[in-house]
């Protein structure tokens, strides 16, 4: 009579993994990832040197756009408004593509209005913007 | 009199869709997200149409709501200061642009002198930096 060998393995018992750090890991990374992202899109305006310290000249006149503290603008000098300055604009573009556009905006004026304008003339057509003090927003603390 | 309570077994609670909707959420931030930017929280900069690409500075300067200027959080710095600081940092030298984080409620004055003070100092290139808020209607 022959017996059989038995072997008898004893069962190991499936163990439950533990998700608790897992889950602890994920919600770090999240925290991580929500505190170092920006959902902002920034851009940039290239603001070009002053006139007379290395920019680039136009052979055209330049174009002198002032911008009041309100918000108010004027072309040459005198009230314009928005529309109008845009039909001037591209037209002065259209002759000249290097159209130089001075803006002069007035000591108090936000720059935010500034921003503005700057789109409104890109918008219009002007490739070269630049930046001026307006010579008649003289402030005496200054001297 | 004695009353039976059925003791109620507690269940584990399923834990995969948990993980499912944070792993979707961590997605979605990573898509969605960019990694954030030296911006200062306090500077709000001005919207802009002008759908440009960031691509920041080496050196950025803030421009406060106070209209003073500022290079990390702390005292201001003076005009000259700065153009003493992009002339010993090598920025000059290099032909570095300078990037302005101007908040949009400050005023023309201190950037057009700013703008005066580093073309002075030999600075070619300001960005202002700006916050794209799409096309205009």
């Amino acid at each position: 009579m022959s017996q059989a060998l038995q072997i008898t393995r004893a069962r190991r018992k499936n163990p439950m993994m533990g998700l608790t750090p897992l889950i602890d890991m994920i919600f770090l990374l999240l925290l991580f990832f929500l505190l170092g992202s920006d959902f902002v899109s920034y851009g940039q305006s290239r603001l070009a040197p002053p006139r007379g310290t290395g920019g680039s000249e136009s052979a055209s006149q330049p174009a002198i756009v002032t911008l009041s503290e309100a918000g108010k603008l004027h072309w040459n000098g005198a009230p314009v408004s928005s529309e109008k300055l845009a039909q001037d604009v591209a037209a002065l573009v259209a002759r000249h593509d290097d159209q130089l556009v001075v803006l002069m905006p007035a000591g108090a004026a936000e720059v935010q209005k500034i921003s503005d304008t700057l789109d409104f003339l890109v918008e219009a057509g002007a490739a070269s913007i630049t930046l001026e003090r307006d010579v008649f927003d003289i402030d005496l603390a200054d001297f | 009199m004695k009353i039976n309570r059925q003791r109620r077994e507690i269940k584990s609670i399923d834990l995969l869709p948990l993980i499912n909707v944070v792993f979707l959420l961590i997605l979605f931030v990573l898509i969605a997200g960019r990694p954030t930017t030296n911006h200062p929280q306090q500077i709000e900069v001005a919207t802009s149409t002008q759908d440009s690409e960031y691509t920041g500075a080496a050196f950025a300067v803030w421009l406060k709501q106070d209209d003073m200027f500022y290079l990390s959080e702390g005292e201001s710095v003076t005009l000259g200061e700065l153009a003493d600081y992009v002339k010993s940092a090598g920025i000059v030298e290099q032909g570095l642009p300078v990037e302005l984080i101007a908040d949009r409620r400050a005023h023309a004055k201190p950037l057009l002198a700013f703008r005066a003070a580093m073309a002075k100092a030999g600075v070619g290139e300001i960005r202002l930096k700006t916050q794209y808020e799409g096309a205009a209607q």
